[in-house]
């Protein structure tokens, strides 16, 4: 059985191959066209998954495709926030999709894809709640998704128990956490899709003193549900989504690029506050209402690393799954594992840990690379390799590693990464400044031993994806300053030897070095798409003032 | 004549059509550079569903789906596996020898067509002979291939036309094509016009106007590609498209030799240049002629794109493209063209 799950015309294309009783790829359009969040059909994705099973598109038993509604309203209201204050053309270009059918994506998928095969459609809250709740380790759990940043608002929650789902309750737009978060990134003069992680980074600079503004906007319940007061957003206007009455509240917009005070810092530490406390509210209900002990969550909103560690703490479940590619190109993987196991009844596979579903490159494609570019490498055996990027980390050097299959959803966990010592104080400002040119204030995430955590931390527990924060223990700040964001916290990706091969025993061999067991890890990129091909690796590297470069079984100086 | 070499691909020195920059870099890597830093990112490269959209608009609707040209060679026979087993096509598959293919060759292609069961169609012919003696004899710079390809493929469309064949696939691999997604497309891609092929195009437009138009036997020898595809349209009434799937999957021989070794008991022949390939013997003669005249020949052309497309490392392609025979074979071939050896 050979399923194909799609998504796009949104943002974020995607495609996901369950094969065999297992998802045997899954990767995003960006990485190969180069666009981010690319909305085209995800072509190049679903010709790389098939050839990474070893298969043709003739070998598809059944395509599903992550539904979105269609509805006009949406699609104004979407365009106007995805455009405001920065250009419209994303969302021009892609607006007539959005106008696509059923049929007419039918249509499409035959067309580009050359075979006839059903399309089914699998609804938007399925596609999240299936993409959390059937690769979570649970047999049985209670199931929330909220949509996240700019999507067609919503949430839903319910319960899932072997391959059944079931969703309870849906909440429908306008009122949505995630397109509220989105409008007042927009506000604050951020950019819609990539900038409400720059808000989240922010709101630990301020002080929620909003928080009762926003209460007047945000008529919350205690179940967790609430209502947006419309009045306070123009969804009709071209230039903006909030509306004077918004600005009374709140005062004037921050333009993009003008420098963020004091007023801008607490706006986003009261809304990310509302976030939290809604989460913890939604959840609280779910928790009640479900019976449940464990509890998987999808959905954009929870890449808010903040918000998933308070309801990890605060809710009463015991334990949290939360689906990696928590956005869109998730969907597209939960709508194929939904056909899969909730309809066709499948058994279910082993829990997901890793998302290592990308490309590989093998050291024979890469050693070609680096020869016809008359680049200077050395080609070193595994441990070696280890052992030279450890000396390099310990000596603060910065280092690109690339190995392995690329990393599905935003994240890099360790096989399209970006490296550097933890206890450097200076390590912040130069990667912001020097490699990934972007704002002062954006802390970095921390690749940390599971066993070791505790020394460190005061929590005790697995994050392998990199979706929560964890405190430091006041004592160890200082000897981590480049990983401990303001509030003395840090998103950190848990690493063990099982799951993480070569990656941990690279951190093991920096902490014999430095007695650090953790590395500072940021995605392999500069401002595009986290880097794909090797070439694209090379490039990065060559652009950026990057020491070093791991890729493959080779080493290069600058 | 040692001129500089690329030092990134394997092209020499040869202006004017390619120079070397100060820090011995060609402008045809140059150029390829910098086509790759303006690509939109829908001028993506060709995908094999692109190749599937092809092949599905003719599928079943004709006796044979395509024709398949095969040499016996690696890149023809792994297109052909493709075609069969892959894609799960009917096709024919035709091998064409002007009197210079060695037997091993011929006898590969036909393991490989009883291995696979399909329709075969052999053709053998000496019409080309007169043509090649004559340009060993004017000593004319015109390179042998370029001149043997605009006949063996007005051939081919021939035999496509005679089956109503759709759709002809050749093993032309990466680096015998720099067109674009579109112009793959549109035309056979025998793209002659880049700047490192200028030479020899030119050569060849002089050989064939003084010394091939003016010959009585060869009056109706084709002049160009555009001819060839002129006459293929209008006299044998053919629309056939002409493919390779090497354009559409990635990467190269490393990924598909293991497999044609393993479900064809495919080898590599012992006597070709370059090394690894499966080329007439014709074309030792014509590959160093060409060396002599230009510095290089078709397949440093080739190679220096594989390269380019990292495909293949520089020194890898350097040794695959050293002469390394004994002067033995070219005598042979001087001798089938009734030319008194001059080689020793
Ligand atoms: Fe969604
Ligand atoms: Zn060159």
């Amino acid at each position: 059985m050979t399923i194909l799950g799609i998504s796009c015309y949104y943002h974020d294309s995607c495609a996901a191959l369950i094969h065999d009783g297992r998802v045997v790829a899954a990767a995003q359009e960006e990485r190969f066209n180069r666009d981010k969040y690319s909305p085209v059909f995800p072509i190049q994705a679903v010709n790389y998954c098939l050839q990474e099973a070893g298969l043709t598109i003739y070998d598809v038993d059944e395509i599903t495709f992550y539904e979105k509604m269609y509805l006009k309203f949406e699609r104004t209201v979407l365009s106007h926030l995805a455009g405001y204050p920065f250009t419209l053309r994303n969302f021009l270009d892609t607006m007539p999709l959005w106008l696509k059918d059923r049929l007419t994506v039918s249509a499409t998928i035959e067309d580009e894809l050359s075979i006839k095969r059903p399309v089914r459609y699998v609804k938007h809250h399925l596609s999240h709640a299936a993409s959390g709740f059937l690769l979570s380790p649970f047999e049985r759990a209670a199931i929330l998704t909220v949509d996240g940043v700019g999507e067609y608002a919503c949430a839903a929650y319910g319960s899932g128990s072997g391959t059944a789902i079931e969703l309870r309750k849906e909440m429908h737009y306008p009122h949505s956490l995630g397109l509220l978060y989105s409008i007042v990134t927009a506000y604050l003069g951020f950019r819609v899709f990539s900038g409400e992680g720059k808000v989240m980074a922010l709101a630990e600079y301020g002080e929620p003193s909003f928080l009762d503004e926003f209460r007047k906007i945000v008529h919350a319940r205690s179940d967790g549900s609430f209502e947006l007061d419309t009045s306070y957003f123009s969804f009709n206007r071209g230039d903006r989504m909030h509306n004077r009455r918004f600005e009374k509240l709140f005062g004037s917009p921050r333009p993009p690029g003008e420098e963020l005070n004091d007023r801008h810092r607490n706006i986003a530490a009261s809304l990310q506050r509302l976030t939290e406390i809604v989460l913890i509210d939604m959840v609280r209900h779910v928790a009640r209402e479900s019976g449940e002990k464990n509890l998987c969550l999808a959905g954009g909103v929870f890449l808010n690393v903040t918000a998933n560690s308070r309801i990890r703490e605060e809710s009463d479940f015991q334990e949290i799954f939360i689906q990696p590619a928590a956005g869109d190109a998730g969907a597209a993987l939960g709508a194929a594992l939904y056909l899969y196991h909730s309809v066709l009844g499948n058994p279910r596979m082993p829990s997901l840990k890793s998302c290592a579903l990308g490309a590989s490159f093998s050291d024979r494609a890469i050693q070609v690379l680096l020869r016809n570019r008359g680049v200077r490498f050395r080609a070193m055996e595994s441990d070696e390799l280890v052992a030279e990027a450890a000396d390099r980390l310990a000596a603060k050097q910065i280092v690109g590693w690339f190995r392995g299959r690329m990393e599905f959803g935003p994240r890099a966990l360790g096989n399209r990464s970006i490296l550097a010592h933890p206890g450097d104080p200076e390590m912040k400002d130069r990667l912001n400044l020097i490699i990934k040119h972007r704002e002062a204030f954006r802390p970095f995430g921390a690749s940390v031993l599971r066993e070791h955590m505790a020394e460190f931390f005061e929590q005790d527990w697995s994050s392998p994806f990199m979706l929560f924060i964890a405190r430091v223990h006041a004592a160890k700040i200082d000897a981590i300053p480049a990983v401990v964001h303001v509030n003395g916290s840090s998103r950190i990706q848990t690493v063990t030897s099982e799951e993480n091969g070569i990656y941990y025993d690279l951190i093991e061999a920096f902490r014999e070095r430095t007695g650090l067991p953790m590395l500072l890890n940021t995605s392999f990129n500069d401002s595009e798409p986290i880097v794909h091909t090797p070439e694209e690796a090379l490039r990065c590297f060559e652009d950026t003032d990057m020491d070093c470069l791991v890729i493959g079984g080779y080493l290069v100086e600058q | 004549m040692s001129a500089r070499i690329c030092n990134r691909c394997v092209l020499p020195e040869a202006p004017p059509d390619i120079r070397l920059d100060d820090a011995g870099m060609c402008n045809i890597c140059h150029n390829f550079d910098e086509e790759q830093r303006c690509a939109e990112p829908d001028d993506r490269g060709l995908l094999e569903t692109d190749f599937l959209k092809i092949i599905e608009k003719h599928r079943g609707k004709h006796e044979y789906d395509c024709l398949c040209m095969l040499s016996g060679g690696k890149d023809s026979t792994a297109a052909l596996y493709y075609v069969k087993e892959r894609y799960k096509l009917n096709p024919l598959v035709f091998t064409f020898n002007h009197g210079f293919v060695p037997d091993e060759h011929i006898a590969s292609a036909q393991r490989t067509v009883e291995k696979l069961g399909v329709d075969f169609v052999y053709f053998q012919t000496n019409f080309m002979k007169d043509l090649f003696r004559k340009i060993v004899e004017t000593k004319s710079k015109v390179v042998i291939c370029p001149v043997c390809s605009l006949w063996y493929m007005l051939k081919t469309y021939e035999i496509a036309a005679q089956f109503d064949v759709p759709i002809i696939v050749s093993g032309w691999t990466k680096g015998q094509t720099t067109g674009s997604t579109r112009s793959v497309l549109s035309k056979c891609a025998c793209d002659q016009n880049p700047d490192e092929f200028k030479a020899m195009t030119e050569a060849t437009r002089r050989f064939m106007k003084e010394q091939v138009k003016t010959d009585p036997k060869y009056r109706d020898f084709p002049m160009t590609m555009e001819e060839v595809l002129r006459i293929a349209k209008k006299k044998y009434k053919s629309k056939a498209i002409v493919l390779s799937p090497h354009w559409f999957v990635p990467g190269g021989p490393d990924e598909y030799v293991p497999v044609i070794r393993e479900q064809l008991g495919w080898e590599y022949t012992a006597r070709s240049y370059p090394r690894q390939s499966t080329n007439c013997d014709l074309n030792f003669l014509a590959s160093k002629l060409a060396m002599e005249n230009y510095g290089y020949s078709v397949y440093h052309i080739e190679m220096s794109n594989m390269i380019r497309m990292g495909l293949v490392t520089r020194e890898e392609a350097l040794d695959l493209l050293e002469m390394d025979v004994d002067g033995e074979i070219f005598d042979d071939v001087l001798k089938k063209l009734n030319i008194e050896a001059q080689h020793q």
